[in-house]
């Protein structure tokens, strides 16, 4: 008979976490508000005893919810009852670099920006800069399809992570994308199907990413506005020059409040919208772009256009605008950090109805954002000591969704699904699309043990409808089943 | 009309995305095979169909649905040309970055089912780095979209990743949302003369290293050698900047250079359509920049003609007389690549497979076609493996 001791006989004691205050750490991931202690955590350390992991938690009829970093916004890492945690955190290791081709391989447990470090005196990096990446892991972000404030030029992370070996929900090790990358696989785009499924179709144990060229140069530019209608109206001013920016983020009056307070960036307090903004390229290109981008802010309304006088000063602003989740502890008790997508055009009506909707809940909303996608990222403050606070949050946070889906938008655009906002799937998709991803999982995992409660807003049946049950025909012909 | 040589019995042509899904569930409810056809540039493209009923052609399936040139968004039905969506991009200097066989013919849905790409790839990336949202017909008849109107979400599977290549084995694809990009405001090329592909691979490499940004870098041959064109796009300074330093390249390493006039550059992109559309055997390689150079300087490429993309990659190969001796030889020698045959003469049919050895995730792709189609009617045998 095999039992849960039966982990320890494949990661060893010191991979095996059943009791105590360890436990305690994998009861949530970076979504505060929910806790559920799972029966065991393992942490393997090769893809065989990731393999091993899971066949065995099959055996125990055990959910398995794969774990990066633990920074995920979504609770996609948030355990279920009774669940094996299956931490990639211990396969760290950078497996080889290949600059010829322009390709790395490395575990899931690689931290994203200790890539770049790596490349860094060969010239060289990994576009995807999610504000996390300090701390977040390769796994986790192929998981979440991880964007950040570069990806406006560069892409996201499916853009740049070509091939991966998966464990599947049987335990089976396969190799999925390619390695070249170019030319693409044999076949369905699995890799692209894979990346972004939030752990519902198997575990990354080693990723193939592409690694860029440093640029020739880069220049970042710092503007402030009145109000952030300015600001709006300012990156679709740059973006319709058909200047492409690295990256251009937006922060208003109460986000730069924060980030001054926490990390002593010398901006001025006394403006109601900033952006910081990069444009990189070959010398004469940035110096042209640079240019034309800073003429547009001026003629729309800019307050104040500068450049960081050194590199230092540049990084510093940059930490800061990264640092701005975080910095929101200056400015309140607590937060609620949402992660919506509009189109651009909509930022300026879309802004005003999320102020409306913070005076309505008595509440404040600080907005930093990727403003060249149209990636809002509210923060809603609340002090979780007043009761009835936190669900207020909650409130706006949810009625943020649904203002980004009325202009036409989506309910995340880098933090996933996850846990939290699966019920607003069925307001984004019809029951016939998310039958249809549902046909995706049941192609990988069709018993649904992997990451159960994700994504889809309640577990339902491969290709099922509401209404009166029919068996999918891929159930009837034994190839899909409930999940 | 033949697809992969066989004549289907009928052909259908939907007048709109609603005509579209409900010819689907039709031919599904009867149990009739069927197959979708765009511009009609890759019908030779496939293993020969298990079975064909009918075929719906998706050209009735041709309007704008939305266009945001503000958001560099653009939603249409699959059935538009790409020339007709560029020329409609153009009027508001922005463009759509798929390189079609054949931009006159091809549509938006045969370049996702297909998976075309071409040499501005390089900078642009491919239809699967492009497209961000998809309304497709399932076939099993039922209609559902993934993906959405704005260019970053993750909300949901990727399904229009799942589509683009699947050469409609999954469905039909009724529409389709891409990023698109601002039209550069210049544009030069410079060729690079008389290269070896070694020469060609040192060319991209000094490219790199120096951080030049070019739209593309694709190598024609001239017999044995190649002539190596790159090419760079953006503002004015920029891009005089980058002609003048590849120029300076080419003089380090003792390699001819010219700045090519945009007459010069009409027979070479005429020359890229020929590669795709019109030879007997048409071949695309595919593997690792280092593997496929590798691959290319061994000796096999005699008598065939290639316009290679180095830096992807990629290489289009034509010929008129090839043979299953030579597929074979190249696939074993490119192990790990790709070598599709795109297009073979009737004859050579019978002992040719387009695709190669399935990938070792074929397992799953087979459920995933199981599950989508679950009745095997769509596009039956035609693609990877036989599914």
């Amino acid at each position: 008979m095999a039992a849960v001791s039966d982990f320890v006989t494949i990661v060893g004691a010191r991979n095996t976490i059943t009791e105590g205050s360890e436990l305690h750490t994998y009861e949530s991931d970076g979504l505060p508000g929910f806790r559920v202690r799972p029966a065991v955590v393992v942490l393997p350390e090769t893809t065989e005893q990731v393999a091993a992991c899971i066949r065995l938690a099959r055996e125990l009829g055990m959910p398995i919810v794969p774990r990066g970093a633990g920074t995920g916004l979504s609770g996609g890492a948030l355990p279920v009852e009774g669940c094996v945690i299956v931490g990639l955190s211990r396969m760290k290791k950078i497996l080889d670099v290949d600059l010829a081709n322009r390709r790395m391989r490395v575990q899931p447990g690689v931290i994203n920006l200790d890539i770049s470090r790596h490349l860094a005196a060969a010239g060289y990096y990994y576009a995807p800069d999610p504000s996390s990446q300090s701390v977040c892991s390769i796994g986790g972000n192929v998981a979440e399809n991880s964007g950040g404030a570069h990806c406006l030029k560069y892409g996201f992370t499916v853009n740049h992570a070509v091939g991966a070996t998966i464990v599947t929900a049987e335990g089976e090790v396969v190799h999925i994308g390619t390695y070249g990358g170019e030319p693409d696989a044999l076949g369905y785009d699995l890799m692209g199907v894979f990346v972004g499924s939030e752990g519902l179709l198997g575990i990354v144990t080693e990723v193939v990413i592409k690694i860029l060229r440093d640029p020739q140069a880069t220049r970042t530019i710092f503007a402030t506005f009145p109000t952030t209608d300015e600001a709006g109206a300012a990156v679709s001013a740059i973006i319709s020059a058909g200047i492409v920016p690295a990256a251009i983020e937006m922060m208003d009056k109460l986000a730069i409040e924060a980030i001054v307070l926490a990390t002593h960036v010398d901006w001025p307090l006394d403006v109601g919208a900033a952006l910081l903004m990069d444009v990189d390229g070959v010398v004469a290109e940035v110096e042209h772009t640079a240019e034309a981008a800073m003429a547009a802010l001026r003629d729309a309304g800019a307050l104040e256009i500068r450049s960081p006088r050194d590199e230092r000063e540049g990084d510093l602003m940059w930490k800061g605008r990264k640092a701005a989740f975080a910095a929101m502890g200056r400015i309140s008790p607590n937060y609620y950090v949402q992660d919506g997508v509009i189109p651009r055009k909509e930022i300026v009506p879309v802004l005003r109805d999320i102020a409306r909707l913070a005076a309505e809940a008595g509440l404040r909303v600080a907005n930093v954002f990727h403003a060249g996608d149209g990636n809002l990222h509210p923060l809603v403050l609340y002090d979780g000591r007043i009761p009835g606070d936190e669900a207020k949050a909650e409130h706006v946070g949810g009625e943020i969704l649904k203002i980004c889906i009325k202009y036409g938008g989506s309910i995340t655009g880098e933090h996933g699904v996850g846990f939290d906002k699966a019920a607003y799937m069925g307001d984004l998709f019809s029951e016939d699309d998310l039958a249809t991803m549902n046909l995706v999982r049941c192609a990988f995992d069709c018993d649904g043990i992997l990451n159960p409660n994700k994504v889809f807003p309640t577990p339902r049946l491969c290709g099922d409808r509401p209404g009166v049950y029919h068996a999918h025909a891929a159930e009837v012909a034994g190839t899909a089943g409930r999940g | 009309m033949t697809i992969a040589g066989v004549e289907p019995r009928a052909v259908v042509t939907p007048r709109d995305q609603a005509e579209l899904g409900a010819v689907v569930r039709e031919l599904f409810a009867a149990g009739k095979s069927f197959a979708f056809v765009g511009g009609g540039t890759e019908l030779e493209l496939g293993n020969v169909p298990t079975s064909l009923d009918t075929v719906v052609n998706t050209s009735g399936c041709n309007r704008i649905i939305d266009y945001a040139p503000e958001d560099q968004t653009i939603t249409v039905e699959a059935g538009m040309t790409v020339a007709a969506v560029s020329e409609i991009l153009a009027a508001h200097d922005q463009f759509i970055a798929i390189d079609a066989p054949d931009a006159q013919r091809s549509t938006i849905g045969g370049a996702i089912a297909t998976n075309a790409y071409g040499r501005r790839r390089l900078r642009f990336g491919s239809i699967k780095d492009n497209i961000v949202g998809i309304g497709i017909v399932r076939g099993d008849g039922i209609a559902a979209r993934g993906g959405g109107k704005v260019v970053k979400n993750v909300a949901g599977f990727d399904i229009p990743k799942l589509m683009v290549g699947a050469l409609g084995s999954l469905g039909a694809i009724a529409s389709a949302t891409f990023r698109v990009h601002p039209i550069d405001k210049r544009s030069r090329a410079v060729a690079v003369r008389h290269l070896t592909v070694a020469g060609v691979m040192r060319v991209c490499s000094e490219v790199i290293g120096e951080a030049l940004v070019p739209s593309s870098i694709v190598a024609y041959d001239n017999g044995e050698r190649y002539d190596c064109v790159v090419t760079f796009d953006g503002f004015h300074r920029g891009v005089d900047e980058q002609v003048r330093a590849l120029t300076a390249i080419a003089q380090r390493l003792r390699f001819a250079a010219d700045v090519l006039s945009a007459d010069d550059l009409t027979p070479l992109e005429e020359r890229e359509r020929g590669a795709r559309c019109d030879a007997r055997w048409r071949v695309r390689l595919g593997a690792a920049p280092t593997a496929l150079a590798e691959f290319l300087s061994s000796g096999e490429m005699a008598g065939v003609r290639r316009v290679y993309y180095p830096a992807l990659g990629a290489a289009f190969v034509t010929g008129d007389d090839l043979d299953a001796a030579t597929i074979a030889r190249w696939r074993s020698a490119l192990d790990g690549g790709l070598v599709v045959v795109a297009a073979m003469p009737p004859a050579a049919r019978g002992a040719v497979e387009t695709w190669g050895t399935p990938p070792p995730s074929f397992p799953f792709m087979r459920r995933m076609k199981a599950n989508f189609d679950p009745k095997n009617l769509c596009n039956p045998g035609r693609f990877v493996g036989g599914i």
